[in-house]
Parts: C-alpha cells; sequence; structure tokens
C-alpha cells in the first residue's frame, strides 16, 4: 500500500490560507485564554479534591447541591469514570481529613444505602501549587530556548530557528484554547495540571520531529539541488517527506485514541491534549514552520 | 554486511541483559498467583516459610509508582516561623512576633524566602537596629555586635539543620510503623517529600508525621490564685453581659461563657468542661486582653487532649485546667516507653521510664507536690493530670487516657524517635486507593495491547515484510524499556505507562522514515540491496534530529518534573533510546539477513 508516492502539492504558496486559518484558530484560542483565563486544576491553583467510588450510579447535581451548606461554597462536581464514580473539588481551607469526613457523612445521608470509599484524595496548598506552576512555565521556556539553540546550531540558520519555534508557540496556543474552551463542554476534566504540562512537551517534542524531519530534508536537498530556487526547494522537501509525516501522525494518533479510550479517567486530559497536538502538529509542520522560513527568508535577503 | 556479528552480539547481549532486570518481576508475579491459589491457611503458611525468598524477589522488581499500586503522598515543610520564635526564646517580643506573622505573608505572596523577608521587615520597622538583640547564641559566636546578614546566614543554617533532624526522626517513625520501600526525601530549603506505598490508613499516617512529641511535665497552677481567678472570670462575663448601665432589665444578655462552658463545682484547678463543639467559641471569648490580665503570673490554661463524662453517661466533655507556664522537665529524660494496659480496666497507656538524671528531677517535683496534681502535656495538650500521692524516685510515669491501641502505639513511636525541632505542616497530600491504582494498571495494559496491536497491523499492510521487521523492533523495543527501567530502579508510574504506548506510535516513526527512504531509492532504479544500503543511510540524520530533540524535551521535563512527570520523562527517554537502537541496528541485521540470500524476500510494500 502507497499513499502520496510522488506528491506534488504546492504548499509554501498555499500558505496565505494556511495564514488565515491558523489566525483565526489563535485569535479565538488567545481570546478564550484572556477572557475565561487559563481553567488550572488543584497543582497550580491549590486546593482540594477527593474521588469516592459508589457502589451504584449517583446524581453529580445532587450531591453537588448538598455539598454546597457543609462546604462553604461550591464544589466542583465531575463523573469520573463511570456513573458511580465521581470527582469532587472544592476550595475550602480546612484540612483534606476534616473535608473527607464532611464530605462522607453528608454523602451517606444523600445516599443512606450506597456505600462509598474513597479512591484518590488530593490536597495541594497555595505555594506549593505557586511552585508547581512557575516549574511547569519554566519547563516549557527552557525547552523552547534548548529546542531554539539546537536548530541554530543543526542547521546554521536562525530563520529555521525560529520557523520551528514559533510554530511550537502556535501548537500549544491552540491546544491551551481548546482546553479552555472545551473545560465546561466535555465531561471529563480538562484543567491544566502537571499532567497536561507533561503532554504540551510531549506535543513540542512530536510538533518538532515533524519539522526538523522537513528541515532535515530542505538542508539535504540544497546540497544536492544546488540551482534550485528557495521556495521550490521547500516545496519538495515537503512533498519528498509528506508520506513519512502522514503515516507517522496515523500511527501515532491510534495509539494516543487508544490511550483516550481505553486508557482510564486519570489520564483523559492527557491523552486528549495530545490528540489535539498531534493533529496540531503535523497540519503545522506543514504548513506554518516552513512557510514562516520561506516568509523570513525573503524578508532577510531583499 | 561486515560488523553484523557485532551488532548480532549487541543485541542478544542487551535482550539477555533486559531480561535479567526482568526475570524477578516475573517471578514475583508468578509466586504470587501461586499463593493467591493457595487456601488461604496454606498461603499464610507458604509466605511464612519463605519470606526472605519472596522480600529479596520483591526487591527486585519493577518499582511501581503510588498511582499505580496505592498509597500516599505527603509533603512536609518545617513551619520556620515557629522555629524563629523558638530560636528567639526569651527575647521574644510582640514586636518580632508581628514581623514574623507579616514576614509570614509577604513571603507566600511573593513566593519568596521567609527569613529573607523577616529580615527585611525588621530592618524597615526599625531601621538600624539589629536583630542580634532577638538571636544572641553563645555557641554559635552570634554576639549583640553580630551584622543581620550574620543573623540570616546563622537562622538558614539552623533551619537546614532542623530540616535534616526532622527527616532523621520522621524517617524513624516510618520504620517503625512498618511500611515497605518508604522513601524520604529533602526537597529545597524547608520541604520533606514522604511517600509510602500501600498505606491507606491516612489519619494514622498525619499523625505520625505531624507530631511534634513536645512532652512537658508542668504543675498545677497555684490553687488559691487560680480559684480567684475563676471568679474573676465568670465575673467579668457576667458584667460583660450585663452591658451599659441603663439597660433595662428584660435586654440582659446571658452570660456568654456560660453558655459554652460548665464551671466546675469546686475544683481549684478546672476553669471549666465544655462539650468538642464549643471548644472553639470558648477559645475564642477568652482570647481576650481583659482575661489576659486577670490571669495569675506564672500561669496558662490548657485543654485535655481527651474528653469525659461530665456526669454519670453524660455528655462527653474536655476539662480547662490552669498549668504552670514553667516547664519542668521535657521529653528529653525519657529513655524508655511501651504500651501497658491498666490491669483493672484493660484500657492501653504509655508507659515511660525516664534516664537517671530524670528521675532525680522528677523524685524532687513529685516529693515537693503531695497532694497537688501535676499535667503531662504532649503538643499543647494535658494528657494525664494525676494528683501525685507520694514521691516517685523510680523515674516512671505514664500517659493515661489514650484512645486505643493503635493511638498508644503511635505515641510510643513518636516519643522514642524524638521531638521534632520544629512543627511541621502537611502542604501537599496524595493519597490513591488500591483499587484505582489496579484499575489504572489495567486500564493501561489494555492501552498498550490494543496501541501495539493497531500499529503492528498497520505496519503490516502498508510495509508489508518490513512491516513485520518493525514489529519484532518494536516489540522487542517495550521489553528493553521495561528491562531499563527497572535495571535502572526507576519507577514506573501511570504517566510512564502513557509514555510507553506514545512510544508504541513514535517508535515506528524511524523505521517510517527508513522504509519510506527505501522507497524513494528504488524509485530512482536502484536494486533493493542498494536502495536498503542508501534508505538507511539517507535516513540516518532525520531520525538522528527528530530524537535527539524530542530528548532534549524529555530531560527538561526529568529536571523540572516531580513524581510522576518523572517516570513519564524516564519512560520517554528510555523509549527514545531503545527506538534508535531497534530502528537503526534490529531491523537492519533482520533486513540484511532476510535478503542475504535472496534479495527480493524484502518487500517494502
Amino acid at each position: 500500500m502507497r499513499w502520496f508516492e510522488t506528491p506534488n502539492f504546492d504548499f509554501v504558496s498555499k500558505r496565505k490560507i494556511a495564514y488565515v486559518i491558523s489566525g483565526i484558530l489563535l485569535a479565538i484560542s488567545i481570546g478564550a485564554i484572556v477572557t475565561k483565563g487559563l481553567q488550572y486544576g488543584i497543582d497550580f491553583k491549590g486546593g482540594k479534591e477527593i474521588v469516592l467510588k459508589f457502589e451504584s450510579a449517583v446524581d453529580v447535581t445532587e450531591i453537588r447541591s448538598s455539598l454546597t451548606d457543609p462546604l462553604g461554597s461550591t464544589p466542583e462536581v465531575k463523573l469520573f469514570g463511570s456513573e458511580s464514580e465521581v470527582l469532587i473539588r472544592t476550595d475550602n481551607t480546612n484540612t483534606i481529613e476534616e473535608i473527607e469526613t464532611v464530605v462522607r457523612s453528608t454523602m451517606s445521608q444523600l445516599y443512606p444505602d450506597n456505600d462509598a470509599i474513597t479512591e484518590k484524595t488530593d490536597s495541594v496548598g497555595p505555594r506549593i501549587a505557586e511552585d508547581l506552576k512557575s516549574g511547569g512555565l519554566q519547563a516549557v521556556i527552557y525547552s523552547m530556548i534548548i529546542i531554539f539553540v539546537y536548530i541554530l546550531i543543526r542547521f546554521r540558520k536562525w530563520t529555521f530557528s525560529a520557523g520551528a519555534v514559533a510554530a511550537l508557540f502556535h501548537d500549544v496556543i491552540i491546544t491551551l484554547g481548546a482546553f479552555t474552551l472545551l473545560s465546561d463542554v466535555v465531561n471529563f476534566s480538562l484543567l491544566i495540571d502537571q499532567n497536561i504540562i507533561a503532554a504540551f512537551l510531549t506535543i513540542v517534542g512530536y510538533s518538532l520531529n515533524d519539522t526538523v524531519v522537513v528541515f532535515d530534508r530542505i538542508r539535504e536537498n540544497s546540497i544536492v539541488h544546488k540551482g534550485m530556487e528557495f521556495i521550490p526547494m521547500v516545496n519538495k522537501s515537503l512533498n519528498d517527506t509528506l508520506s513519512r509525516t502522514i503515516i507517522t501522525s496515523v500511527t501515532t494518533l491510534f495509539v494516543v485514541a487508544v490511550l483516550f479510550i481505553f486508557g482510564g479517567e486519570v489520564l483523559k486530559g492527557f491523552s486528549f491534549a495530545l490528540l489535539i497536538g498531534i493533529v496540531l502538529g503535523t497540519y503545522s509542520s506543514l504548513f506554518v514552520a516552513s512557510s514562516l522560513v520561506v516568509e523570513l527568508d525573503s524578508k532577510t535577503n531583499k | 554486511m561486515q560488523g553484523n556479528g557485532f551488532k548480532i552480539g549487541l543485541i542478544f547481549a542487551f535482550l539477555a541483559l533486559t531480561l535479567w532486570y526482568l526475570f524477578p518481576t516475573l517471578q514475583y508475579n508468578l509466586e504470587q498467583k501461586q499463593i493467591s491459589e493457595l487456601s488461604p491457611s496454606d498461603s499464610a503458611q507458604y509466605v511464612d516459610e519463605n519470606r526472605e525468598k519472596l522480600a529479596s524477589i520483591k526487591e527486585r522488581t519493577l518499582n511501581l509508582g503510588l498511582d499505580l499500586q496505592g498509597g500516599m503522598y505527603v509533603m512536609l515543610e518545617v513551619g520556620t516561623p515557629q522555629l524563629i520564635l523558638e530560636l528567639a526564646g526569651e527575647n521574644k517580643d510582640d514586636a518580632l512576633e508581628q514581623i514574623v506573622a507579616d514576614a509570614r505573608t509577604t513571603a507566600l505572596a511573593n513566593d519568596s524566602d521567609f527569613i529573607d523577608e523577616m529580615a527585611a521587615a525588621f530592618s524597615t520597622e526599625n531601621e538600624g537596629a539589629r536583630l542580634s538583640r532577638y538571636f544572641r547564641n553563645d555557641a554559635a559566636e552570634i554576639t549583640r555586635r553580630s551584622s543581620n546578614d550574620e543573623i540570616v546566614t546563622f537562622l538558614k543554617a539552623q533551619r537546614t539543620e532542623a530540616l535534616d533532624r526532622a527527616i532523621e526522626i520522621i524517617r524513624t517513625r516510618v520504620d517503625r510503623f512498618g511500611v515497605t520501600e518508604p522513601s524520604i526525601v529533602k526537597q529545597g530549603t524547608d520541604r520533606i517529600v514522604v511517600e509510602l506505598p500501600g498505606v491507606d490508613d491516612k489519619e494514622r499516617v498525619r499523625n505520625l508525621l505531624k507530631g511534634t512529641a513536645r512532652l512537658e511535665f508542668r504543675l498545677a497552677a497555684n490553687a488559691n490564685d487560680f480559684s480567684s481567678f475563676i471568679n474573676q472570670v465568670y465575673d467579668y462575663f457576667d458584667q460583660k453581659a450585663a452591658g451599659d448601665e441603663g439597660d433595662s432589665l428584660d435586654t440582659i444578655q446571658p452570660n456568654a461563657l456560660l453558655e459554652v462552658l460548665i464551671p466546675s463545682q469546686g475544683s481549684p484547678y478546672v476553669l471549666g468542661y465544655a462539650e468538642e463543639q464549643d471548644t472553639a467559641e470558648v477559645n475564642a471569648l477568652l482570647n481576650d486582653p481583659e482575661v489576659d490580665r486577670m490571669l495569675p503570673r506564672n500561669t496558662t490554661i490548657m485543654w485535655s487532649a481527651n474528653t469525659q463524662p461530665y456526669t454519670q453517661g453524660g455528655a462527653e466533655v474536655f476539662s480547662l485546667y490552669g498549668v504552670k507556664t514553667d516547664i519542668e522537665m521535657t521529653g528529653d529524660v525519657i529513655e524508655e516507653a511501651s504500651v501497658q494496659f491498666d490491669p483493672a480496666t484493660n484500657v492501653p497507656e504509655v508507659s515511660m521510664t525516664m534516664n537517671a538524671e530524670g528521675a532525680r528531677d522528677w523524685a524532687r517535683i513529685t516529693g515537693a507536690n503531695i497532694g497537688k496534681p501535676v499535667a503531662i502535656v504532649l503538643d499543647g495538650f494535658i494528657y494525664t493530670y494525676p494528683n501525685v500521692i507520694s514521691k516517685i524516685s523510680n523515674g516512671r510515669s505514664s500517659i493515661t487516657g489514650v484512645e486505643n491501641v493503635g493511638e498508644a502505639d503511635d505515641l510510643v513511636n513518636i516519643l522514642l524517635s524524638g521531638a521534632l525541632p520544629a512543627p511541621l505542616e502537611i502542604v501537599e497530600e496524595r493519597t490513591v486507593g488500591a483499587s484505582l491504582g489496579q484499575a489504572s494498571i489495567d486500564a493501561s495494559l489494555n492501552s498498550v495491547l490494543i496501541g501495539l496491536s493497531i500499529v503492528a497491523i498497520f505496519m503490516i499492510v502498508y510495509y508489508r515484510t518490513g512491516g513485520a521487521v518493525a514489529d519484532l523492533a518494536l516489540l522487542l523495543n517495550i521489553v528493553f524499556i521495561l528491562g531499563i527501567l527497572a535495571g535502572f530502579k526507576a519507577t514506573l508510574t501511570l504517566p510512564g505507562m502513557a509514555g510507553i504506548v506514545l512510544t508504541i506510535g513514535m517508535a515506528v516513526d524511524a523505521n517510517v522514515l527508513i522504509f519510506d527512504r527505501i522507497r524513494e531509492e528504488q524509485r530512482t532504479g536502484k536494486t533493493i540491496k542498494a536502495a536498503i544500503s542508501a534508505g538507511y543511510s539517507n535516513a540516518m540524520s532525520a531520525i538522528f534530529d527528530a530524537n535527539i530533540t524530542t530528548g532534549f524535551v524529555a530531560l527538561v521535563l526529568l529536571s523540572f518534573g516531580v513524581g510522576p512527570i518523572k517516570g513519564f520523562a524516564v519512560t520517554l527517554l528510555a523509549g527514545i533510546c531503545c527506538s534508535l537502537f531497534s530502528a537503526i541496528i534490529i531491523t537492519r541485521v533482520v533486513v540484511d539477513y532476510l535478503t542475504r540470500a535472496k534479495s527480493d524476500a524484502v518487500n517494502f510494500g
């Protein structure tokens, strides 16, 4: 079986269309992030989470309203994987043991015949949350810097570095936007926590992987086809590597989709980020990174 | 084709090493399975007979993270503000307490160091003054003339010392508690991370970790002074209730204190009794400068640690005792402690034996206070308030009023491990139940199997023989990753499992790069052998670059991430190394072998 055996798409001349699409996606994402704010999980905001597993199905709305009074504020209550498991998140400042006691006694009044066990508790203090947040931010920034420098050393052109890093920002910002917009829509947790930072960095690594393979081909073609103009050469390189780009995306999407469907509730947000990120990463390697290099190249060569 | 002998040797050496590291894990699982098939009594006997063998296998198995096997993760922070006030000792005043409280808030807001903030706050408040007025310490050569910078260095050193001692003490306590494979590590300047696999008694662990175990022996307050204080306090609240003169009689408020505190009938040492839900209100009412003023010199009021019925079968109440502020003796003198049972009631209590010096002091104290109560205070609560009947000269005493044997055991443990130099606060706590851990293992194993099958089938359909070779490499890849994790004693976490699943998708990338390149070379008219050779060598630079960059990202994650995320970074790194190895060496050897006799034996679709 062969896909895209000898493709001859004119990626570079279509870049204006890609700019419009990316521009719109970026505008929506940034708009959502600015107006709604990033939706942090307790890792980055501090707070307490309890996951209870009941013997049979429960009602999230009922639980939420029954806990509002005892906890002093409306907690966030979501199903956790099945109809009988719930995640309760609160910003109540009592200790986790007090909160667990309150939650469990309220639940045994609400569902006297439906016993629950505590599957998971998480309690993150405000200072730790601050530390974890700055740690996550540093991780993202440092990886961007390292990537910029590495590509600069390997390809000896700052335009390549800039194109690659811009494409990475593009991917991460749009994924963040999707998280912000969808956090209230989907029935699993899309809050930004440590796992999501790991997912973002994986997206960064993945998207970069695609981009670097294309860059590598541009470098090779510029040696093999010395007389060729830059734009046709970028196009040729994108086409040369297209089959590989698509196949790798497909296999990776397969496993990430498997992880999303079968990987359990804890990994839902993580694998969702990867799903979006891999599609974006493939798109940005084909339409954004190289196009930006062309753009920057023509500007600096004038 | 030369050099393949070396490559094959390398593959088998690596495989053998991997299996060597994975063998104990396999063995342990088989043992567990065997044990679970036996009847309960047989299995108990089997475990008993093979205890050492099982433990030695267990030690070499692949470690599972807390998120997979269940357990408790606790981050503790040394209470630096309390430590500072403690160090100031008798020199501390209201001004210092205010500065400490302010610095605590600013340090939290700015995410900065508390000690630096405190020094800064002190300097702004008292220009030109020296912190040495609070922290003179002859042993550390801190004199009145020491500069503020020297003091800051001294305080930071004290904090480090307190942290190190706290870690030692926590380690002793955890060891005595009997958790298998606990992990206790220092983090930063003032934090300790404790990981306890398989533990689910959260309440006990919290008390065990946080208890400062400050044991004090104090004398009861002076009976005359304290009973007049009791009268004054109730009178004061009577007057407060009566309000301003001129109020009409029917607007008189009830005595607020009497609402929550039941006066004792006749005991000159007890201010009153309160039910649990009222104690906070009592504290709030008594936290009044007027009450403070009435309090006799060298006297403090303290709650009892446990309740007793107010009347026969009546409500359970806590008692509010008057004791001396001066501490006669501390827990340092305790040499031995054990759980004993009261012969009459069979209630557990903690019996303590003091060292010679302690015994001498205890004899003096009890001898001088016959007929009066003494208080045994632990972490600010009075456990025992016995009347001294006779002089105790054998250095024995006991803590009664503990709730159950578990609490008594933990108290003994805490007493023997020593007192923490400063209170510890739990700033982060995560627990995962064993059932959720098992569910996570199942879900991620399923994902690995399903993901692997889909990718394997796709590769065969798309690349034919080449795909089959890549699949073989992929399988070996997963075995290698697990072997590396076991060999380096890394921990497999849930995100780590996700990393393995992700590696499956990305590991084939190197082969995809090579196979696509081979197809390309074939299109230029090369023979299959020439195409294979050119394909491998031309794809190398792209494979190298792509994996290096992902490797950098994994390294960054490794240095910034904590716990489970570190596990993800480790598997990602191991995955990158293994997929490079399998794509460049394993598939090459197999492809070369297959094309040796008949060049068209390999088909890249």
